[in-house]
């Protein structure tokens, strides 16, 4: 029953969206359709708590993936590093404490799997879809409780500021250390400091 | 086992085996019960009126580290609370633990003119001990605490004490600062801070530390726990509600509420000792008033609940162009610390110190979140910088400045608290000149003038102190030097309630100093 939502170039520009993300899309615009913006919508819950947070268990591998595939998004487009492969364990790890420990992100997770799935389908590429899943401004007057807005808030932004410090990611800025990074005994041989300063 | 008679009239050690009962599990009755425990052979029960709490916990840190910034919100006051000049603001929680939970763990100890207030300014009151005698219990309260800081600064004098941690090297940012204060000949030195050596591996997660190494009681009291399990018990959700005497000198036992079945309970004890923070401490002998006590236990000269103090706190930030060595805020807690104005020369007017840093604009999260380019955000990490310093001063009290009981019930089932607070003339110009310093250090730093933002706020709850000071006589006060209550034998408070004053710094130390101090005076140390 919705409107057919376009996200083009025009659209990203007047948002202030960075050049990376720009590249990704096409001269043409991405055109998101009504059902998929009527599904992005979709009005969830308003609760700043996880949906279903007592329903605990196991995020399924292929669901990490989908997760996880965010973080190479973000990290080819802000050029952060992108070996990740040991990154990932400890996000697969965390991803996993949060599924099955109340309160439990299961539901917001698969959920946002579901979101992520709907979008690879409908636009041509998969950096595409995550710069409309990040940034794309959509025309409701409260996004925060809906299915869109309750992944970038729960999900999205929640893994961006897990990755930042736990892949040092920080450091290809010049940073010496960072908020969530374990740096090391201050003392020690073994600190973030010994050789930055 | 046979109980003996705790206490004389006039004071001293506790029996063998002495049954006693703490109402708090703060660092007060947490240090305190470890001195109890660990130095003599007591029974403690301990009563905290929140419920327990994980410490260490990776799901609470995640949590924590990835924007639920909320991780203590369940745990705060009433919002009904409240003062116009003494907010309370979620500054103190409710749970195992207490405060301890959130507290950044700075840790200076007062000065010698700290405990002669009223002798050198004719304001508030004297401390019945002086620092001198307070001296050997800080030491011990620093071990305790696991306090690192810098053993060569004599200001105030360690006579000899070693911190038993190194002082935390200076930060890139606490750099900038320091040149700032060279450059105006203003001193600085070490921050002490109760953060173990050992342990911290610098997450800046201060807030909710992953491996225990900031000091708090929620994983103090796991540890006692583990010790000494079989001689205490603590009691969470189970808020204590009235202490009842034998009469007008003895306490038998208290009553309290279990929050998880609604039933009220009583439990005897030999002692008890009200550890329940500034505003609970008090409450709790205001609602305990008997046909002995009619305004009170121990406020028969009507000192329980006044002299309400804090700390008020401002603070100034500004840009300083350029940051060609990218510096960013490295740790969680402060490393730099003035007491330049924490001396006898302020005294009169409001003493204060200072701490500062400098660091980035927003998180690299934030400007990937805002679709900030890379490019753009190499930009924003060099060219400019945040530079910020904020700061405490001492408060002078009032008998007017009281805590009274609400008529309301809190969630625990407690009297509302009813704050009472005026406005000091006198530290808000103090508090202006302060202000006005950090402008100048601020401007020396390279700062532009027309771009520095300052502000301050009243006190909160998080260092409120004196609504049970402590006093030789009990036309004074309401304890006495060994913080047992005037006129009773075994009925004892320590909290910062206690404090006749409450200097510029940070009050966790010399609480946990007093603490120290009556754990050895009950054991008959």
């Amino acid at each position: 029953m919705g409107t057919t939502l376009r996200v083009d170039r025009r659209t990203l520009l007047k948002l202030g969206i960075s050049t990376g993300v720009l590249a990704s899309v096409p001269l043409a615009g991405c055109a998101i359709t009504g059902s998929t913006s009527d599904f992005l919508l979709e009005f969830i819950s308003d609760s700043d708590s996880p949906v279903n947070s007592g329903r605990t268990g196991v995020l399924d591998r292929e669901s990490f993936e989908t997760l996880a595939s965010l973080c190479d998004y973000v990290a080819r487009f802000w050029q952060l590093p992108t070996d990740l492969d040991a990154y990932f364990d400890q996000l697969e790890s965390d991803l996993q404490l949060k599924s099955r420990e109340k309160p439990a992100y299961l539901t917001e997770y698969e959920n946002a799997v579901r979101l992520v799935n709907r979008m690879q389908r409908e636009l041509e590429s998969d950096d595409q879809s995550w710069s409309a899943l990040l940034f794309a401004e959509f025309p409701a007057d409260e996004l925060a409780p809906t299915r869109i807005g309750r992944a970038r808030r729960l999900v999205f932004s929640e893994i961006i500021a897990h990755q930042i410090p736990l892949s040092a990611a920080f450091r290809s800025f010049g940073l010496v250390n960072y908020r969530g990074y374990f740096g090391g005994p201050y003392a020690s041989p073994d600190s973030y400091r010994r050789g930055a300063v | 086992m046979a109980r003996m008679l705790l206490r004389t009239a006039i004071g001293g050690a506790l029996s063998e085996m002495a049954s006693v009962i703490i109402v708090g599990s703060g660092v007060a009755g947490t240090v305190l019960a470890r001195q109890l425990l660990a130095n003599g052979d007591h029974q403690v029960t301990m009563f905290e009126a929140g419920p327990d709490f994980a410490p260490g916990n990776r799901r609470i840190w995640l949590d924590h580290l990835v924007g639920n910034d909320r991780i203590y919100e369940p745990f705060v006051d009433d919002p009904r609370t409240e003062n116009e000049n003494f907010g309370l603001r979620g500054s103190r929680l409710f749970m195992k633990g207490g405060t301890t939970n959130h507290w950044g763990g700075l840790t200076p100890r007062f000065k010698p003119e700290d405990f002669e207030l009223k002798s050198r300014t004719g304001y508030g009151a004297d401390w019945p001990i002086d620092y001198d005698e307070m001296a050997p219990w800080y030491a011990r309260a620093e071990i305790l605490l696991g306090v690192t800081g810098d053993s060569d600064n004599d200001d105030p004098p360690r006579y000899g004490a070693r911190f038993p941690f190194p002082a935390t090297e200076f930060t890139l940012g606490d750099m900038v600062v320091i040149d700032s204060l060279e450059s105006l000949e203003i001193s600085y030195g070490h921050m002490s801070i109760a953060r173990s050596g050992d342990r911290c591996i610098t997450t800046g997660t201060c807030d909710y530390c992953p491996v225990n190494a900031r000091y708090s009681a929620l994983f103090d009291l796991d540890q006692l726990q583990i010790e000494h399990g079989d001689r205490l018990t603590l009691r969470t959700e189970s808020p204590v509600t009235r202490i009842l005497m034998d009469g007008k000198r003895r306490t038998h036992s208290v009553e309290f509420l279990d929050l998880k079945t609604g039933a009220p309970g009583s439990m005897e004890a030999e002692a008890v000792i009200v550890c329940g923070g500034t505003f609970e401490s008090c409450k709790l002998l205001l609602s305990s008033a008997s046909r002995d006590w009619v305004d009170g236990i121990g406020n028969d000269s009507g000192h329980v609940g006044r002299h309400l103090i804090g700390h008020p706190v401002f603070f100034a930030s500004g840009v300083r162009p350029g940051n060609p060595d990218r510096i960013a805020n490295e740790l969680g807690f402060d490393s730099l610390i003035s007491r330049h104005f924490d001396s006898p020369e302020y005294q009169h007017k409001g003493k204060m110190w200072f701490s500062g840093g400098a660091g980035m604009t927003s998180s690299l999260e934030e400007q990937i979140l805002s679709d900030v380019s890379r490019s753009e955000m190499n930009a924003n990490v060099t060219s400019g910088l945040v530079v910020s310093l904020g700061g405490e001063m001492e408060q002078f009290e009032s008998p007017e400045n009281r805590v009274t009981l609400g008529r309301g019930k809190t969630r625990h089932g407690l009297p509302t608290t009813e704050i009472h607070v005026g406005v000091h003339e006198i530290n808000l110009e103090a508090r202006q000149e302060h202000v006005q310093t950090f402008v100048e250090i601020l401007k020396t730093a390279g700062c532009k003038e027309d771009g520095i933002e300052t502000g301050a706020l009243n006190p909160d709850g998080a260092h409120a102190s004196a609504t049970c000071r402590m006093s030789n006589s009990d036309s004074d006060g309401v304890v006495d030097p060994n913080l047992q209550v005037h006129g009773t034998d075994n009925l004892y408070v320590c909290s910062n309630a206690v404090f006749p004053s409450i200097a510029a710094a940070n009050p966790t130390l010399t609480l946990a100093a007093l603490a120290v101090r009556l754990g050895d005076y009950l054991n008959g140390v």
